[in-house]
């Protein structure tokens, strides 16, 4: 490789204004900046996080004991409804572009994204979508039909009120927002990298962005289209998703689920990539089989697309369709176990510092490796007909989906929040954090497992108490409750951090790649002089001019 | 033959068996890492080692052979149960209808005299394997009890079938599996498995219309002159209301409400006097009677085995 060096950037961040006194709050509605609309999302996501807990929270309460009448079912249907669909668009998502926003271009190297104005227009979107789908709670009662809205009964005919306009709405203007957004991280990557940064250099959070931004556009239209045909249905009498009129309501279960399961890749995808950076960092080596961790993330994004109807099989569908998706959902398997492999044998040899990323990072393998072999077994068909639509999938999707996107999320929190704000979180809260929430999530969730197994199906308001299932439910809830107290901490954390928490400095982790070299929080425009990547580490290359990453 | 849910049983356990050692692996590595090579037992650098080829292809091969296996394991569990599609290696010896309605069900056997109806109480005969026919009245229902068999949707516009089985006599629990609006969880399932002859006994009485109501004929009066009769079924009367349960043998079912209260005089009497209050959002109103047509009904109703 050439020996090109690195510039330093050691400038202190104070030398830049970042814009005229007083302009504060209406900076935030103006700015196109990409460090400060990915604080924007993740702000979004925080807010709206919130109100994702407490529905969480209202729905282990009313399940602790069986026949409980706290909650009325018509209120319940809204709670969980409104839990799915807030932690999924509202939660998930932006927290996730959140941080691709703010760290893909300084870890390419990039001054900003491709289209900053753009940048801006898709976040808007995003946050107004959800405000949309909010305000139905004030326009008279939330949509109340599950986040997968299956027709008939989110049909005219059974859903009477607004709620489930507001839920199409607000889905569609955050989805074009998402839309828009993934085309803006697409064509930053491929064209705005930094000299030296070849595509094999990218950093795995990168790569692993890139891939879920081909499959938003690849996913999400089918949900817009199924949005508006679900609108045009209820409000101007066609007949898509109506079977007494020549219609089919498997129709939107078919364009639903097209989008919703690569949704759970587009989701976990990032988290994949923000597990890949933070294991090398803390094993003091670099990714184990760096190509098999990208390729595989390529591998995923496609198998992703042809999987979507093993959410179908009590449906009815004939065997040959049962067996295609099994055996395609089946094999996704391969490529996320690689994954796994990879992380660990990174692991293995390593000089391993357990800071509070990593434990998270080391959470996320442990729990997620569950959450795979569950999602095996819901592959294979008839122990899908036995277990879909129960508590285990539940417990199965809170698995991937909390084991896996949110404690990969607080495995990047706890590493880049120094690089955005130029504090650490405190590591003496981050552990209780950390234990805290893995004691609560497993607690919570695994118990679902038997329940599910015992005839327990979602979204009951409340169940029988002849059925005995009030012991491992009240465990769920204990459990619930200590997640809780391990939320409030990291609250509590990310407030005093951010006003006292420990100056980080540029390169608090000993870390290996470019966002690294500038200050934190960066520059405005990120770098002072044009960044080169000597290799997928240039970091390290710059500490150990010895021994240079070969790659 | 066995029960599908027992198929399905010894398959998973086949799949839970080789996840467990995969999940073992895992966890022991992670574990073993985090003490072996925490930071402080590693003087100096860790070696910079970038991966491994042959580990590679090997952790990737493997993986796919036990899926392979496990896919052949799949096939012959799907025949074993008939798939999805009815028919499969062992011939149903029976079929009934099964209906889901907000938020209870309707099972029709046919009969050379014509569909005997029943609602949220299905008898099979043991040992024999039952074709059951789903369908819908209004939204998505599935329909599971998970002791003897997975689940199937109830789809509008389609039939769709699933084979039941059970071994032992005995009344099994189950329960709507897809969300389905406000009482989802009250649209609880009863399938009782009877032996032949008892289920033969039963089905000849289901297809009889109401017998002598000499002793609540008062309670027809009231049943006849209120809300009752324009949702409600009772065969050998002039009540033919579709919307709700057929009535016809109610008394000598085990629940009311689809599984919300064990069938009693006392429970019935409360049920009759404020469904709302047991089933909210159920769609059975609230039928304002004095207390002696309460009671009248309640005597009527529980005479109708």
């Amino acid at each position: 490789m050439s020996a090109t060096t690195v510039p330093t950037t050691t400038t202190a961040p104070t030398l830049w204004v970042r814009r005229p006194a007083g302009a504060k709050w209406a900076g935030w509605l103006r700015t196109v900046d990409h460090k400060e609309i990915g604080v924007l999302y993740m702000g979004m996501a925080l807010l709206f996080f919130v109100f994702g807990g407490l529905t969480a929270l209202t729905i282990r309460v009313q399940l602790a004991v069986p026949e409980n009448h706290l909650v009325d079912p018509a209120i319940y249907d809204q709670i969980f409804t409104i839990h799915g669909v807030t932690m999924i668009f509202l939660v998930a998502i932006p927290v996730l572009v959140g941080f691709m926003n703010y760290m893909v271009p300084l870890m390419i190297g990039a001054r900003d994204v491709a289209f900053p104005r753009l940048n801006a227009l898709s976040f808007w979107l995003s946050f107004l979508g959800g405000l949309l789908v909010y305000f139905s709670f004030i326009a008279g009662g939330g949509p109340d039909a599950g986040w997968f809205a299956y027709p008939p009964l989110s049909g005219h005919t059974y859903s009477t009120g607004q709620g489930l306009d507001y839920y199409i709405l607000g889905l569609a203007v955050n989805g074009a927002g998402t839309i828009v957004g993934a085309v803006n991280i697409a064509v930053t990557i491929l064209l705005m990298r930094c000299p030296g940064m070849s595509i094999s250099r990218l950093p795995l959070f990168v790569w692993m962005t890139l891939v879920t931004s081909f499959l938003i556009l690849a996913a999400y239209p089918a949900l817009s289209a199924a949005l508006v045909m679900l609108f045009v249905d209820r409000h101007l009498g066609a007949h898509f998703f109506d079977a007494n009129a020549g219609g089919d309501p498997l129709i939107w279960q078919h364009a639903f689920w097209f989008f919703g399961h690569p949704e759970v890749y587009i989701v976990i995808l990032p988290a994949f990539g923000m597990i890949s950076e933070v294991i090398p960092v803390f094993s003091g080596k670099p990714i184990f089989g760096y190509r098999f961790v990208a390729a595989s993330s390529v591998a995923i994004g496609f198998l992703s697309m042809s999987v979507w109807a093993h959410h179908m099989f009590a449906v009815g569908m004939s065997d040959a369709e049962n067996l295609f998706f099994s055996g395609a959902s089946m094999l996704i398997a391969v490529p996320t176990g690689v994954k796994v492999l990879n992380w660990t044998a990174t692991m293995i040899g390593g000089r391993l510092r357990f800071t509070t990323s990593m434990l998270w990072a080391t959470g996320f393998i442990a729990t997620f490796v569950m959450g795979g072999l569950t999602g095996v077994s819901l592959a294979i068909v008839p122990i899908d007909w036995f277990v879909t639509d129960s508590y285990y999938v539940v417990a199965h999707m809170h698995y991937v989906l909390f084991g896996g996107v949110v404690f990969g999320v607080f495995a990047g929190l706890y590493y880049w929040f120094p690089k955005m704000t130029g504090r650490l979180l405190s590591e003496r809260l981050g552990k209780w954090h950390f234990w805290l929430t893995f004691v609560g999530f497993h607690m919570t969730f695994l118990p679902q497992h038997w329940l599910g197994i015992e005839g327990m199906a979602r979204r009951m308001w409340t169940y029988p108490a002849s059925t005995g299932w009030g012991t491992l439910n009240m465990l769920s809830s204990i459990g619930a409750g200590v997640m809780t107290i391990g939320t409030l901490i990291f609250v509590w954390n990310l407030l005093v951090s951010l006003r006292s928490g420990q100056l980080a400095g540029d390169d608090p982790w000993d870390a290996f790649t470019l966002e690294w070299t500038t200050s934190s929080p960066p520059v405005p425009e990120n770098y002072l002089t044009v960044p080169v990547a000597t290799s997928r580490r240039p970091l390290w290359d710059r500490k150990h001019p010895d021994m240079k990453d070969p790659s | 033959m066995r029960p599908p849910a027992e198929a399905i049983g010894a398959l998973a356990l086949i799949v839970t068996a080789i996840a467990f050692v995969i999940f073992l692996g895992v966890e022991a590595a992670l574990l073993y890492s985090a003490w072996r090579f925490r930071a402080s037992r590693v003087p100096g650098l860790a070696p910079q080692i970038t991966g491994n080829r042959t580990l590679e292809i090997v952790w990737t091969g493997i993986p796919l052979l036990i899926l392979v296996v496990v896919f052949v394991l799949m096939t012959g569990t799907m025949r074993e149960i008939g798939t999805s599609v009815a028919g499969g290696s062992t011939p149903a010896q029976m079929k009934v209808l099964a209906v889901g309605a907000q938020w209870w069900w309707e099972y029709r056997y046919p009969t050379s005299g014509g569909d005997v109806i029943v609602a949220n109480e299905l008898h099979i005969p043991v040992n024999t394997p039952v074709d059951v026919d789903l369908e819908t009245a209004d939204v998505v229902h599935s329909f599971w009890v998970p002791e003897i068999s997975g689940k199937t949707d109830m789809i509008p516009g389609k039939t769709n079938h699933l084979r039941l089985y059970a071994a032992h006599t005995g009344t099994y629990s189950g329960q709507c599996a897809e969300f389905c609006g406000v009482e989802h969880a009250w649209m609880r399932i009863t399938v009782v498995a009877d032996a032949q002859g008892d289920f033969d006994r039963w089905l000849q009485a289901q297809a009889r219309p109401r017998g002598d109501a000499s002793a609540g004929a008062q309670g027809e009066k009231v049943f006849m002159s209120n809300l009752c009769v324009s949702c409600h079924a009772i065969r050998g009367t002039d009540a033919k209301g579709e919307a709700g349960p057929d009535l016809t043998h109610v008394g000598g079912r085990t629940t009311l409400g689809a599984g919300v209260l064990t069938n009693t005089p006392q429970n019935m009497r409360a049920w009759l006097a404020d469904p709302q209050k047991y089933k909210p959002g159920s769609l059975m109103p609230r039928v304002p009677l004095s207390d002696a047509d309460l009671d009248a009904l309640v005597t009527y109703l529980e005479g109708l085995k």
